[in-house]
């Protein structure tokens, strides 16, 4: 036992309660998805499958998943390169304006979420944008590039310079030292970075919902069934794998941050 | 060493904002030449190794290898090769990888490029390691494999950048020689930047003394060791005393002194130092006096003093020695031949001095 739990008898059970209020009502959908009955409430009355087994036949589903994908693929790829540069430039150089260039690329995470949603709404109809898929993207790539540039910045911290001045000294051209020796050592943090900004956007909610016009992604989707009590049972087993979905995702995505540190300390040993 | 010069270094200098870097550098190598800059970190050793190899661009003067001007010349075109400080060995590569990495562009066939990286590999003692992964090599072999990766590109001239800081005091001396043997038998110039004096010297044809921007002094080991051309080179190679002196007599290319608590003395002139006056500096090596119990007979000078100090280094004893009209304890280092020569604080002692070891350094106000 620590010292601290030592002098504190009750953190243990003040730790444990905290937890089990936190993540308790997230383990009930799945609980629930399960349940037999239409009604969510104890005692489950029996179990089944059939909810799961409906959610295929749902065609308006299928198109909001489909459109799910379109949009957190097209986030991840786009906030992921635009984060590589900005995080190579961030560690490697020094430049006027670089404090505050970075608070403004991290401010996203920081702000309401409702006042960026009106504001691009607004800001889109203005320019005679229409509310569709390829709004939502670029509202979730600025969304989302605060996550890209973190993960990506702590895997160039993690790079010795020298690395890529090796190869160049050794005749390489500058894209040539970027494809050769740049991308594979980040390699891990790319992917990271990949999974982690697709997560977000696939479970991104309120932007999606203000950008979206007549293409729902998942989420909206899922919002908009909520309200009929019949449907429920449908939305549980639909959420319990969207977020065994994302769950996944993440610990892919720290695996992969982990080897990019263990690639870069290996360099530097 | 044939005399022709492969880098030639005019007028550089380098200037960040305000601060100055390096300043009125002037530098010639001639070819084959094993050549050390050396200086306290921050000195503008590196920055200069960096304008070589084309990393940086000096804010003036012309950087000329092999003859040719090196202006608008990047890295990647020079016929330079760097071994860096980290080594920077490619994590995600193979040693025969890491080692033909510059061969990729060299238009070799595949068959060629093996036979190079065989020759490579064999040059620094690693054949056969063309398999192993970058992770399973020891400190050692992380060095030479980066000397193999640059030394295949079969450069003019081979950078290298502290190559010895990151290896343990054993493997560091054994690595000298290694170095050493390895720049003969290739026969390219080696230009190796250290802060460590006992590598430039054990290594090197010349060295170039680096202080705060500005070459102090370029010459051969023996040299630099014998003349230093001020107070700073004298201080930073090797221990020295410094005593006051006056000048006496100027006889032929020597000078008669009055050094404090030794006496006259007839030594040799310095041509390296800035100036001379009446009021003179000498340097004496510790290891180049003498220290005994008995007034000793053959020494050009003697004083007796009174033993204040004694560090135990293992292979030698320094004992600091407080002479009458010296300001400062002189030191004194013996070799340990198990305790034959045994002084303890409060001793009384002579140390005495032969007139060739004395080292002129110019004037008192210079220094």
């Amino acid at each position: 036992m620590t010292r601290l739990s030592r002098l504190m008898p009750g953190l243990r059970a003040y730790v444990l309660l905290y937890l089990v209020f936190l993540y308790l009502p997230v383990l009930l959908i799945p609980l629930f998805s399960f349940n037999d009955g239409t009604v969510v409430a104890f005692p489950i009355t029996g179990l089944t499958l059939q909810w799961y087994g409906q959610l295929a036949s749902e065609d308006a589903l299928l198109r909001s998943l489909r459109n799910s994908f379109i949009v957190a693929g097209a986030t991840a790829v786009f906030s992921t390169m635009l984060g590589l540069f900005a995080a190579r430039a961030y560690v490697r150089n020094r430049f006027r304006g670089q404090r505050w260039s970075e608070g403004l690329v991290m401010l996203p995470l920081v702000t309401p979420v409702i006042i960026v949603a009106s504001a691009m709404l607004t800001l889109f109809m203005l320019i005679g944008l229409r509310p569709s898929l390829a709004t939502v993207v670029l509202g979730h790539t600025f969304l989302t590039l605060p996550f890209a540039v973190a993960i990506l910045k702590s895997a160039f911290e993690e790079f010795d310079p020298s690395l890529e001045e090796a190869a160049y000294d050794l005749g390489e051209t500058v894209p040539g030292t970027f494809r050769r020796v740049t991308l594979p050592i980040v390699a891990p943090g790319i992917v990271a970075s990949l999974l982690v900004t697709f997560t977000v956007s696939f479970d991104e909610f309120v932007l999606a919902f203000f950008l979206s016009g007549d293409r729902p992604t998942l989420p909206v989707y899922i919002w908009s069934q909520i309200r009929f009590p019949a449907r429920l049972p449908n939305t549980l087993a639909l959420g319990s794998l969207l977020l065994g979905f994302s769950v996944l995702l993440l610990i892919l995505a720290e695996y992969f941050r982990r080897k990019t540190r263990r690639i870069a300390a290996d360099a530097k040993r | 060493m044939t005399g022709r010069s492969m880098i030639e270094l005019i007028g550089i200098e380098k200037r960040y904002h305000s601060f100055q870097a390096l300043a009125d550098l002037n530098l010639t190598l001639q070819e084959g030449e094993f050549f050390s800059l050396l200086g306290p970190s921050g000195c503008g050793k590196t920055t200069a190794l960096r304008i070589i190899a084309g990393f940086l661009e000096p804010t003036a003067g012309i950087v000329r290898i092999a003859g040719q001007d090196m202006q608008g010349v990047p890295a990647n075109r020079r016929p330079t090769n760097m071994v860096f400080q980290s080594y920077a060995i490619f994590p995600h590569l193979n040693v025969g990888d890491n080692v033909g990495f510059g061969l990729s562009r060299s238009g070799l066939s595949r068959r060629q490029r093996k036979a190079r990286i065989e020759e490579a590999l064999a040059m620094v003692a690693l054949e056969g390691f063309e398999d192993r992964h970058a992770d399973a090599l020891s400190g050692g072999q992380r060095q030479r494999v980066a000397l193999a990766r640059a030394l295949v590109m079969q450069p003019k001239v081979l950078l290298l950048d502290e190559p010895l800081s990151a290896l343990d005091k054993k493997l560091r001396e054994s690595m000298q020689f290694e170095l050493r043997r390895l720049q003969q038998s290739v026969g390219i110039n080696f230009v190796m930047v250290t802060h460590d004096q006992y590598e430039a010297m054990t290594m090197s044809d010349r060295i170039g003394v680096m202080f705060d921007g500005r070459l102090a002094q370029v010459d051969t080991p023996t040299q630099l060791y014998a003349f230093p051309a001020n107070r700073k080179v004298a201080a930073f190679i090797g221990g020295m005393n410094f005593l006051p002196a006056q000048l006496v007599g100027e006889p032929a290319g020597r000078l008669e002194v009055m050094v404090a608590g030794l006496g006259g003395l007839d030594i040799a002139r310095n041509q390296g130092v800035a100036r001379h006056d009446r009021e003179l500096v000498v340097g004496l090596r510790p290891e180049q006096l003498h220290i005994s119990r008995d007034e000793p007979a053959g020494f050009d000078a003697r004083a007796q003093g009174t033993v204040t100090d004694a560090a135990f280094y293992g292979e030698t004893v320094h004992y600091h020695v407080e002479i009458a009209g010296v300001p400062e304890p002189v030191v004194v280092s013996v070799p340990n031949h198990f305790h034959t020569v045994d002084f303890k604080r409060g001793d009384r002692v002579w140390i005495a001095a032969q007139g060739a070891s004395v080292i002129d350094l110019g004037a008192r106000t210079d220094n």
